[in-house]
């Protein structure tokens, strides 16, 4: 009998063990860009044949996959990816335990965009990546507006004025809209995070944090608050009524990519969108300030930061090496990827026309800075982004809304609540 | 060294899992069959216990449970068989659970160790309005569903089971939104609230997505359309089994069709509404994929007056009106990354939900008639 248990016990250990097999020599990517899966699969799978590496290169981004979700899933599960993304100080906070020291890594002196904090670097810049009013050059053409005037909130209310009444002439164009926004649930970024960004960094030094340390400290610029809301209400009252109540992303940039908006609130990510789109577009700067706005919003959105705990940290030091600097590499990022690489060593210009307008103000030095990601993580999503959806409402008539009083008082309310 | 310590600190720890499942699942009721094998070949079987005095409660355990008498025997054999059951389910419900209320009392973010913080996660929720809020909406959206699903299901079952031509596609067409997942659906209907219903103007311009009641309604009439079809074929196997015999009797009392059905009908699928009733509780409770597709939560509204006295707020905050208790669950644990305050709202949420259901259950039993 005993016999008998011995070998039922040797049995299960046997088949216990044999799931443990030595793995072979691996690198897995988690990314969180959808776009550029397919890309990045095949630079990873290239790359890899030359270095004798499997590369795994797993995706989750969009509105399908929560990325922040899934990576703590991974990372929960024990399936710890070698390289992963983090979005800014909140990504970092969240993984701080988990990132490896990449200070002094040959790229770091091709970019000025790499993740630090105190001193140390942490991330690989992803893309460099922008948002400002997209506006469609030929719609600003017919109804007499010049783009470089656009710095004011009185220039944008002329611009605007003109172009509905450009509108007003053919009834073909009865549907066209002004502007293109999105402020409903599911688009909260735009408002809580891209617009709200012009609060913290409009009109200040690239690395300028007085408002946002004010913000994190519980404390409101009354007068910059005031100024940034005319410009909201200016955006909404502006803004097609159903893409702005009801519009997803894609009703968002499809009314733009059809030709059918003059203006749009998005960055050079939508580059994607406009393959059949035949007109020209640029980024004029978001109005925040009442006048002498000048500048865009470009920063790097996510880096690429490795697993501490990873078995394969030099592999995953050369890969990131070799995006840098192998013209390999650069092809990968500006002509497969279309991203606007971060790094000065590349001297290709991206096809897409607003990843190049970005590269154009980047390169002019006009660029105001990112720093809605510093906010605490979800605030400006799930705190502000509501916020601005009834103010939304409020702005278009309806009696549950907002009125712009109430709308800087909740604002103030919710930035006082994190002092 | 050190990772080779830690790899192999990791396959350790997956090798006491599977053995540990396998020593409860497989390898007890393995031995547990030798050892009667033994027995049968030594005969032993009734062999009795000496009977020494040990007061009432000692011998009590020794007959019954650990001597050698026939009976104790036959009980510890009841408690082998049913080892694999109950050993699958304390290792897959049961830990879990009792994990889950340890974690409830931690400030686990899912990457750090988790402190022992007390109760303390249970007094933030407490003071959570948006919880508080959910939990309402979670409230009135469940009674409106339950009431609309069953009487929306047992009006086809009733129409179903009448003599009409091609019942069995109506059957089978009333049940085949079932088949649709949830989150499809809602990005479905989504299209259609937003951009097709909104063309006919009216009370559909704007969307009634954009405000927070109408957008509750909307979400029921989804779930419903979804939903009723499956519940509609619990009435029907209910309805079926009436006996005819007791039909035509009242027929030949002159009973019409409102009578037949007060007296007849639905004192006997009682039991049917017992079940159908508990399917939709649960469920409408716990709705989480359609609302994530169809309304992402919102749309935002403020806080009503009566809920922000309650937690003495003066500025009504903004709050989502259709973000259910479920989806603020989720939101907390996987967004905010509070897993510990997600897990103390989850318990309270199951306490909450353990309670309704066993009251409508019991409400819904005592209205059962048995033929």
């Amino acid at each position: 009998m005993k016999k008998l248990l011995l070998l039922v016990v040797a049995t299960v250990l046997v088949f216990t063990l044999a799931g443990c097999k030595p793995e072979e020599k691996t690198l897995v990517i988690f990314q969180n860009k959808v776009e550029i899966d397919d890309v990045l699969r095949d630079y990873a799978e290239a790359w890899g044949l030359e270095n004798d590496v499997i590369v795994d290169v797993k995706t989750c981004g969009g509105d399908t996959c929560a990325y922040g979700t899934q990576i703590l899933a991974e990372f929960q599960a024990d399936e710890q990816p070698d390289i992963f993304v983090i979005e800014g100080m909140g990504g970092f906070l969240d993984y701080e335990d988990k990132i490896l020291d990449l200070t002094g890594e040959t790229w770091t002196s091709n970019t000025d965009l790499e993740f630090i904090v105190e001193g140390v670097t942490y991330g690989f810049p992803v893309a460099v990546e922008g948002w400002g009013m997209a506006y469609n050059v030929d719609i600003l053409d017919d109804a007499g507006v010049d783009p470089d005037d656009l710095t004011s909130q009185a220039a944008y209310l002329a611009a605007f004025e003109d172009i509905q009444d450009y509108y007003d002439t053919d009834t073909a164009m009865a549907e066209y809209a002004v502007v293109s926004m999105a402020a409903a649930s599911g688009m909260t970024w735009v408002t809580g995070l891209h617009s709200f960004n012009g609060y913290l960094s409009a009109g200040l030094g690239y690395s300028d944090s007085t408002v946002i340390d004010k913000l994190n400290n519980g404390q409101v610029d009354t007068d910059r608050l005031a100024t940034y809301v005319d410009w909201v209400e200016l955006l909404f009252t502006w803004g097609d009524d159903d893409i702005l109540l009801t519009g997803t992303y894609d009703d968002q940039v499809g009314k733009f990519a059809d030709g059918e908006a003059a203006f749009l609130h998005q960055g050079n990510w939508t580059d994607s969108s406009y393959a059949d789109s035949d007109f020209e577009m640029g980024y004029a700067p978001h109005a925040v300030m009442l006048t002498g706005n000048d500048s865009i919003f470009i920063g790097a959105p996510s880096f690429y930061v490795i697993n501490k705990d990873s078995d394969s940290i030099d592999d995953a030091k050369l890969f990131l090496d070799d995006l840098a600097a192998t013209s390999e590499g650069h092809d990968y990022m500006v002509n497969k990827a279309h991203m606007v690489p971060a790094f000065n060593s590349v001297t290709l210009t991206p096809s897409t026309p607003l990843s190049a307008a970005v590269m154009e103000w980047n390169q002019s030095g006009k660029a105001y800075a990112w720093w809605q990601n510093d906010m605490p993580s979800g605030f400006g999503m799930d705190t502000l982004g509501p916020i601005y959806e009834l103010y939304a409402k409020g702005v278009k008539g309806d009696a549950a809304g907002l009125t712009k009083t109430e709308f800087i008082a909740q604002l103030t309310a919710e930035i006082e609540d994190l002092g | 060294m050190e990772k080779a310590l830690k790899r192999l600190r990791k396959i350790g720890k997956k090798v006491l899992y599977a053995l540990l499942t396998a020593v409860i699942i497989i390898i007890l009721p393995f031995i547990l069959i030798i050892r009667i094998i033994e027995k049968l070949i030594n005969r032993d079987i009734l062999k009795f216990d000496s009977k020494k005095e040990r007061g009432p409660i000692g011998s009590f355990i020794i007959n019954n449970w650990l001597g050698e008498t026939y009976k104790a025997q036959n009980n510890r054999v009841f408690v082998y068989f049913l080892m694999p059951a109950l050993g699958t389910f304390l290792l897959f419900v049961g830990l879990p659970f009792i994990q889950g209320i340890y974690f409830s009392m931690t400030d686990w973010t899912g990457l750090n160790d988790p402190q022992f913080i007390g109760l303390e996660n249970y007094v933030t929720i407490f003071k959570d309005y948006a919880f508080g809020y959910s939990f309402f909406r979670t409230a009135l959206y469940s009674i409106m569903n339950i009431v609309v699903i069953n009487i929306v299901a047992f009006s086809l079952a009733l129409l179903v089971t009448q003599k009409l031509k091609l019942k069995n596609i109506y059957r089978a067409g009333f049940f085949l939104p079932n088949l649709i997942g949830g989150l499809v659906l809602g990005y479905i209907w989504q299209f259609i609230y937003n951009r097709a219903l909104v063309q006919f103007g009216g009370m559909f311009d704007p969307s009634i997505l954009v405000s927070g009641d109408t957008a509750l309604i909307g979400l029921i009439i989804v779930v419903t359309w979804q939903y009723a079809g499956y519940i509609m074929m619990i009435y029907i196997a209910a309805i079926q089994n009436i006996p005819q015999d007791l039909v035509e009797a009242s027929k030949i009392d002159g009973a019409n069709a409102w009578q037949r059905l007060r007296t007849i009908t639905l004192p006997l699928v009682a039991q049917a509404f017992t079940v159908a009733m508990f399917l939709t509780l649960v469920t409408s409770f716990k709705q989480f994929d359609t609302v994530t597709s169809l309304t992402q939560g919102g749309p935002a509204t403020q806080l009503p007056l009566w809920i922000g006295s309650i937690y003495q707020k003066t500025l009504m905050p903004i709050v989502q009106s259709t973000d259910l208790v479920a989806i603020n669950i989720y939101d907390e644990a996987f967004v905010n990354r509070n897993m510990g305050i997600g897990q103390a709202k989850a318990i309270l949420f199951f306490i909450v939900l353990l309670f309704v259901a066993l009251i409508q259950v019991y409400y819904n039993k005592r209205k059962e008639v048995e033929l």
